[in-house]
């Protein structure tokens, strides 16, 4: 089975990107180092948001099939378990991209002024 | 990484399409008349594969789907039962009944082969798995 969908975590991340103050910091960082880019962060955070919901997408298939399957509807086992298999691989890259953005973060916040 | 995952899935696919047909090969070994009644020996279900060019967008990596199942067409075997229900009446084959021709050794290799393919192509997904897996660490 995928790991269940973690609307906690995906809320989270989403308000995140939304409210900005991740993008906001970098767009800071990147303010400092280079000229400013703020168009292609926010196209990042677009691409975040958009891959977050694609792979919630991905997993709301997954579960649909698992249902009609388990109701016995005619649907190849094959088919299913790829689709769970392919749900878990999509949410454990966007799970690291992740864990990646919130270490930068929290790496910055750590900055001494 | 995930069109490879789709072609192996489309290999387990064909895969069961034909286990399917040998199943039901070796279940109407002994079938004589057909959906209506009428004495017509069960011919043998053969399936045809031929490789799928959708799955992956760079034509490099073809899957595999059913193109189309054909039915076998050698001749039915002719036994002499006289005094069976289905013996055929009049003719030079009177007082024989006419079996499906089903080698059952053939089905049975047919069956094998299938699974193992099955095997395999659960094998070479398993290791797409472990390679994306194995890929995500780069970023931890």
């Amino acid at each position: 089975m995928a790991p269940p969908a973690m609307p906690a975590e995906l809320a989270r991340a989403g308000a995140m990107l939304g409210k900005g103050n991740l993008s906001d910091s970098l767009g800071g960082l990147a303010g400092l180092s280079a000229t400013d880019t703020p168009s292609g962060l926010d196209q990042f955070s677009k691409l975040l948001v958009n891959q977050v919901s694609e792979v919630n997408s991905m997993q709301t298939g997954a579960d649909d099939l698992v249902h009609q399957m388990l109701t016995g509807q005619n649907v190849n086992q094959a088919e299913v378990l790829t689709a769970v298999q392919k749900a878990d691989l999509a949410f454990r890259m966007m799970l690291q991209v992740r864990n990646k953005l919130i270490e930068a973060y929290r790496e910055l916040q750590q900055i001494q002024i | 990484m995930f069109s490879s995952l789709d072609i192996s899935t489309s290999a387990l696919v064909a895969q069961r399409t034909r286990l399917n047909a040998v199943s039901s090969n070796i279940a109407n070994m002994s079938s004589l008349t057909d959906e209506t009644g009428r004495p017509n020996p069960y011919k043998a279900r053969q399936v045809v594969f031929e490789s799928d060019f959708s799955m992956s967008s760079s034509g490099a990596a073809a899957g595999v789907r059913v193109s189309e199942i054909k039915t076998d067409n050698a001749d039915p075997l002719y036994r002499y039962q006289p005094n069976h229900p289905l013996a055929i009446q009049d003719g030079e084959r009177k007082g024989y009944v006419a079996y499906p021709n089903i080698d059952l050794t053939t089905q049975m290799v047919d069956a094998l082969e299938s699974t193992r393919a099955y095997e395999a192509n659960v094998g070479v997904m398993e290791i797409t798995k472990d390679l994306g897996r194995e890929t995500l660490t780069i970023i931890a």
